[in-house]
C-alpha cells in the first residue's frame, strides 16, 4: 500500500511529501526524502530516521515501524 | 448655520428608534457580530478623522489627479524597463497580493456600513469601501499598462482566480479576513491589526525601497493609497475599545488570531520584496528592522492602550521574524516555477547584509544557498531544472502556506488528529487557531489533501498548468543564473 508521509529533513527549509509503500524500508524513506531535498540540502549515507522523537532502525519496514498516512518522520545526518 | 464640528456630529450620528421592527431584527448577531450590545452601548462611538462626504470626495480627486499625473510623466512601459529586474518582481508580488485583496475588503467594509452597530462607524465603513474600490482600481491600471511588455503582470488580475498555491493560502486569508467575518471581527482583524500595523509595512516601508530604486510610480501608488488606509484604519480603535470593555477575552483572542494570520503574509509578501528582491544598494533596512519599527513597537503601545497582553505566542512570532521569510524564500527559489514571479539568488554580497542583519538566524541557511549556487555551476546559466525540486511540498491545513515554520535545524510543523482525520500545522499558533475553531477550517483541503483525493494532478508539468501557469509566466530565476559573481567563481574553481 503506498503511504504519503511528511519528510522533514534537517537543514532543509521546508517538509516534503515522500510517497512510500508500506513494505519499504526506513532506509528507503530516508533515500527518497534526500533525492527530493537534493537541491538544497547535500545528501548523506549515514542519517537516522525519527518518528515521534524516536529513532527507527533502517532495516524496519514501514509497516513494522508503525508508520501510518500523514505521518511525520525526521531524517537527521549523523554528522548534524 | 451650524459650524462644520457640531453639523458634523449631527449628520453622521443618525441613529434612530425603530417602531415596528426591533433591534436585533435590524441588526442580527450572525451579521452585525458578537458581542451583541444593545444600541444605547454604542453611542459614543468615535474616531479622530471626522470628515464629510464633500471635505472626502474633494480629497480624493486631488489625490486621484495626482496620481494620474505621475503616471503620465513616469508611468509608461519604457519608464518601468529603466528598474531593476529584481524589483520589477517585487512590484509583480504585490500586484497580485493587494489589488483583489482590497476589493474583497471592499464587501467587508459595505457589510459594515449596513450592519455596523453605530451609524458613525457606518458612515466612516461607506468611505472605507470607496477607498478600497480606488485600491483595486490603481493597480489594475497602472499594471495592465505593463502587460504588453510582460506577461506576469497578468497575475495582479488573474491571480486570486486562480488555484495557485499562494492563491489559495491568500484567498483561505482574505476569504475570512474580509468577506465572511461580521463586522466586529471585520474591524479588529482588519483596521485595527491588519491595516494599522502590516500595511504601514508594505505601504511606508516598501514606497521608501520604491523611493530609493528610482521607481516613482509605485512609490506614489502606494503613498496615496495608505493616507486613506490611514484614515479607515482609525474605526479599528473605537470597535476595539467598545469589545475590551464588554468582552476582553474575545478582544484578546481576535487580536492574537489576526496578528499571526497577518503576520505570515506580509512575512512573505514583504520580506521577500525587502530582503532579497529590492536591488542591495537601494535596501535602506531590513525586513527585520521595518518590522520592529513599523509593526512591534506601534503594536505593543497599542495593545497596553487597550490593557491588552502580548500575544501568548510571542516568542516564537520573534523566532519567526528572523528565520520565517528566509525558510520560504529558499524552499520557493527551489519551486519558482510554481509562481507567478521571477526569483534573485542572493549573491556573495547579498548573503554578507543578510548575515549581517541576522546575525542569530542566517547562517543557518548558508549551507542550503551554497548548495543551490554549486548545482548552477554545474549545470551553468539558463538549466533552471537543476536548482528545481519536483517532489510535491507541504502545506499548513491552517494558514495553507507551506510546511516552514521554524528553522533549517528545526521545523514546527505538528501532525495533529481531529475527528477521523490527521491535519497537519507549520507553527504552534497556526494549531491553535485551529483548535479554537476548528468548524471554520476543518473542512478545507489544502493543495496535498486536493492531490491525493484526485482533484489535483501530482505530477509538477501537469500541476503548474492547474496553477493557471504556462511556460511564459511561470517563475524563473531573474538572470537565468548569469550572474558576474557566479561565474567568477566558477572560473576560480577551475
Amino acid at each position: 500500500m503506498l503511504i504519503p508521509v511528511f519528510g522533514f529533513l534537517k537543514g532543509d527549509t521546508i517538509g516534503l511529501v515522500v510517497l512510500v509503500h508500506d513494505t519499504d524500508r526506513i532506509k528507503d524513506l530516508a533515500i527518497s526524502l534526500q533525492e527530493a531535498a537534493a537541491v538544497r540540502v547535500a545528501p548523506s549515507e549515514q542519517v537516522i530516521v525519527y518518528a515521534q522523537g524516536v529513532s527507527l532502525d533502517p532495516e524496519l519496514t514501514i509497516a513494522q515501524a508503525g508508520i501510518t498516512a500523514l505521518d511525520r518522520v525526521d531524517v537527521v545526518k549523523v554528522d548534524a | 448655520l451650524l459650524k462644520r464640528d457640531d453639523w458634523l456630529d449631527l449628520a453622521r450620528e443618525l441613529d434612530w428608534e425603530f417602531s415596528y421592527v426591533s433591534e436585533r431584527e435590524v441588526f442580527p448577531e450572525a451579521v452585525s457580530g458578537k458581542p451583541w450590545l444593545p444600541g444605547e452601548q454604542w453611542r459614543g462611538w468615535d474616531e479622530p478623522y471626522r470628515t464629510t462626504y464633500t471635505e472626502y470626495v474633494t480629497t480624493q480627486s486631488a489625490k486621484e489627479a495626482s496620481v494620474h499625473a505621475v503616471r503620465a510623466a513616469v508611468g509608461g512601459i519604457e519608464d518601468f524597463q529603466k528598474l531593476d529586474p529584481s524589483w520589477i518582481n517585487a512590484l509583480k508580488l504585490h500586484s497580485a497580493a493587494l489589488p483583489l485583496a482590497e476589493f474583497a475588503a471592499v464587501i467587508g467594509n459595505l457589510r459594515a456600513a449596513r450592519f455596523g452597530r453605530d451609524s458613525a462607524w457606518r458612515t466612516m465603513a461607506t468611505f472605507g469601501a470607496l477607498d478600497e474600490f480606488r485600491h483595486t482600481q490603481i493597480p489594475l491600471l497602472i499594471m495592465h499598462e505593463l502587460l504588453r511588455w510582460d506577461a506576469q503582470f497578468d497575475w495582479t488580475h488573474k491571480f486570486f482566480h486562480t488555484d495557485n498555491w499562494v492563491a489559495i493560502a491568500g484567498r483561505h486569508l482574505v476569504d475570512e479576513l474580509l468577506i465572511a467575518s461580521h463586522p466586529i471581527e471585520f474591524s479588529i482583524a482588519t483596521h485595527f491589526v491588519f491595516e494599522t500595523g502590516f500595511t504601514n509595512l508594505q505601504f511606508i516601508g516598501l514606497s521608501s525601497m520604491a523611493h530609493a530604486v528610482g521607481d516613482r510610480m509605485f512609490e506614489t501608488m502606494i503613498k496615496s493609497i495608505q493616507t486613506d488606509e490611514a484614515r479607515h484604519a482609525q474605526i479599528g480603535y473605537p470597535v476595539l475599545a467598545k469589545l475590551c470593555a464588554h468582552d476582553p477575552e474575545r478582544a484578546q483572542y481576535l487580536v492574537d488570531k489576526w496578528f499571526w494570520r497577518s503576520w505570515l503574509f506580509f512575512s512573505i509578501v514583504t520580506g521577500f520584496c525587502m530582503d532579497y528582491l529590492t536591488p542591495l544598494k537601494q535596501r535602506t533596512q531590513s525586513f527585520r528592522e521595518f518590522v520592529q519599527e513599523w509593526v512591534i513597537d506601534q503594536f505593543e503601545r497599542s495593545l497596553t492602550q487597550f490593557g491588552l497582553k502580548r500575544p501568548w505566542y510571542w516568542p516564537q512570532f520573534l523566532s519567526a521574524l528572523e528565520n520565517y521569510h528566509h525558510m520560504v524564500y529558499a524552499s520557493a527559489y527551489t519551486y519558482r516555477a510554481t509562481t507567478w514571479f521571477n526569483f534573485s539568488l542572493p549573491g556573495p554580497e547579498e548573503r554578507a547584509w543578510l548575515k549581517q542583519k541576522y546575525p542569530q538566524s542566517w547562517p543557518h541557511y548558508e549551507a542550503v544557498w551554497d548548495r543551490i549556487t554549486a548545482r548552477w555551476q554545474q549545470s551553468g546559466p539558463g538549466v533552471e531544472w537543476y536548482t528545481h525540486g519536483a517532489t510535491p511540498v507541504t502545506f499548513c491545513h491552517l494558514c495553507q502556506f507551506v510546511l516552514c515554520g521554524g528553522s533549517p535545524e528545526h521545523n514546527t510543523a505538528q501532525v495533529v488528529t481531529h475527528g477521523d482525520r490527521k491535519y497537519v500545522f507549520c507553527s504552534e499558533p497556526c494549531r491553535w487557531i485551529f483548535e479554537r475553531e476548528p468548524e471554520r477550517y476543518a473542512h478545507h483541503k489544502d493543495v496535498v489533501m486536493r492531490i491525493l483525493t484526485g482533484e489535483m494532478p501530482g505530477n509538477l508539468m501537469e500541476l503548474l498548468a492547474r496553477f493557471g501557469l504556462t511556460r511564459a509566466t511561470w517563475g524563473k530565476d531573474v538572470a537565468s543564473g548569469q550572474y558576474p559573481w557566479l561565474a567568477v567563481t566558477a572560473d576560480e574553481k577551475h
